[in-house]
């Protein structure tokens, strides 16, 4: 397949990550108030944790090194359940203390804003190299 | 004789610029897909290759022109933006990507009108 | 584009009893058209005695160097080698020039061959 356009591949790995990291976002958010799942317990926040730079991007001769950009994995937040006083919800424990999910909004917000961000800087570098490109291709031709 | 028509200083300086741009626009794109990447560092044209190219514009040789080749490093004026070393910060890469995208269509035009100079000068007439 | 086949460098195809125009300069004005500068100053420092034919002969494998080489760029490309784009744009556009340099060079030849022949001896 011709590469045409020039370095975007990792442009359109980090917009799958980034499409990943925002749908385990929503996610999070949406399951911000479910104490009673499936198995029976509070939901269980989950994060998204990408690749470390194994090594530099830059080879010896000066080219580009293009490691593929993944996610290494999503994995389960497993810090504990917050503990809440409500003697009247059914899923109340013996104390009256409710186990919500440990889901912190403000956080997921925050977490919702940088993905996008990094999202639409991806998709800006896309559109900038296939306007470079129709650029290149127009050379010559008055 | 070609080699005449095309080793012209103007020209070849112009190629090398419209190769240091392009390299450059894989270089931001790089860093801009590893922007939550941890202990990534940013990478950039690299200061001797700059440096190479003003020097050889300047005098004007076109051997030294031919010989320029482009080359990135990791560009270690760069501060890490956050815990885990990360060196690249947004708001500049998109800036950078700014600059380069109108180099680009610069350095472009300027090899496309030598071009169709040369071909008016051959043919007498408008490409 | 389709590539363009290589050029048979045999001088007769292009115009017959070349050696009978040997200019004493080494320009290549004829009918008062001057070609661009540079090549004028590469083609005179061609040592003395050296014919216009062999000229025109090299002139003719350059062009198809210079088309192979934009043929080879355009292959990579294709076969999905990581060549820039616009090395490939502008080794095209490079053959081109040169390939209406080669062609104009033999019109201008012919023209002026045709002028010779059609004055009264």
């Amino acid at each position: 397949m011709i590469q045409i356009i020039s370095g975007i591949q990792n442009a359109s790995a980090a917009l799958d990550a980034e499409q990943t990291r925002l749908d385990v976002i929503s996610q999070n958010i949406a399951n911000a108030n479910t104490t009673h799942g499936v198995d029976g317990k509070p939901y269980q926040r989950q994060l998204v944790v990408f690749e470390s730079a194994l090594q530099q991007a830059v080879n010896s001769d000066g080219s580009l090194q293009m490691p593929p950009l993944q996610i290494a994995k999503i994995e389960k937040d497993t810090s504990p359940p917050i503990q809440i006083y409500d003697p009247g919800n059914p899923d109340a424990d013996g104390n009256g203390l409710v186990s919500m999910p440990n889901v912190n909004i403000n956080e997921e917000m925050a977490d919702l804003v940088s993905a996008s961000r990094a999202y639409e800087a991806n998709l800006a570098v896309v559109k900038n190299s296939h306007s470079m490109a129709m650029e290149t291709l127009a050379i010559g031709k008055g | 004789m070609i080699e005449a028509l095309f080793n012209q200083p103007n020209y070849l300086a112009a190629n090398k610029a419209l190769d240091a741009v392009v390299l450059r626009q894989q270089a931001i794109a790089n860093n801009i897909a590893n922007l939550e990447t941890p202990g990534y560092k940013r990478v950039d044209l690299a200061p001797s290759f700059e440096a190479a190219l003003e020097q050889a514009t300047a005098s004007g040789d076109p051997q030294q022109l031919a010989a320029l080749k482009p080359s990135l490093a990791v560009d270690t004026s760069a501060v890490p933006g956050s815990l885990d070393g990360n060196t690249v910060h947004l708001e500049n890469e998109l800036m950078q990507m700014n600059q380069n995208s109108v180099a680009h269509s610069f350095e472009t035009q300027l090899v496309s009108g030598m071009l169709q100079r040369m071909q008016m000068a051959i043919t007498g007439k408008d490409a | 584009m389709t590539p363009i086949p290589a050029i048979n460098p045999n001088l007769s195809s292009i115009m017959p009893n070349v050696d009978m125009m040997t200019p004493e300069s080494g320009s290549l004005s004829t009918n008062g058209i001057q070609m661009p500068s540079e090549l004028a100053q590469a083609s005179s420092v061609q040592p003395p005695g050296d014919s216009f034919s062999s000229m025109l002969g090299q002139l003719v494998s350059d062009v198809n160097n210079q088309q192979a080489v934009s043929a080879q760029t355009v292959s990579a490309l294709q076969s999905g080698q990581s060549v820039p784009l616009h090395h490939a744009v502008i080794a095209m556009e490079e053959a081109n020039v040169s390939f209406q340099l080669m062609v104009e060079v033999r019109n201008r030849l012919l023209d002026s061959y045709q002028e010779i022949m059609r004055m009264q001896v």
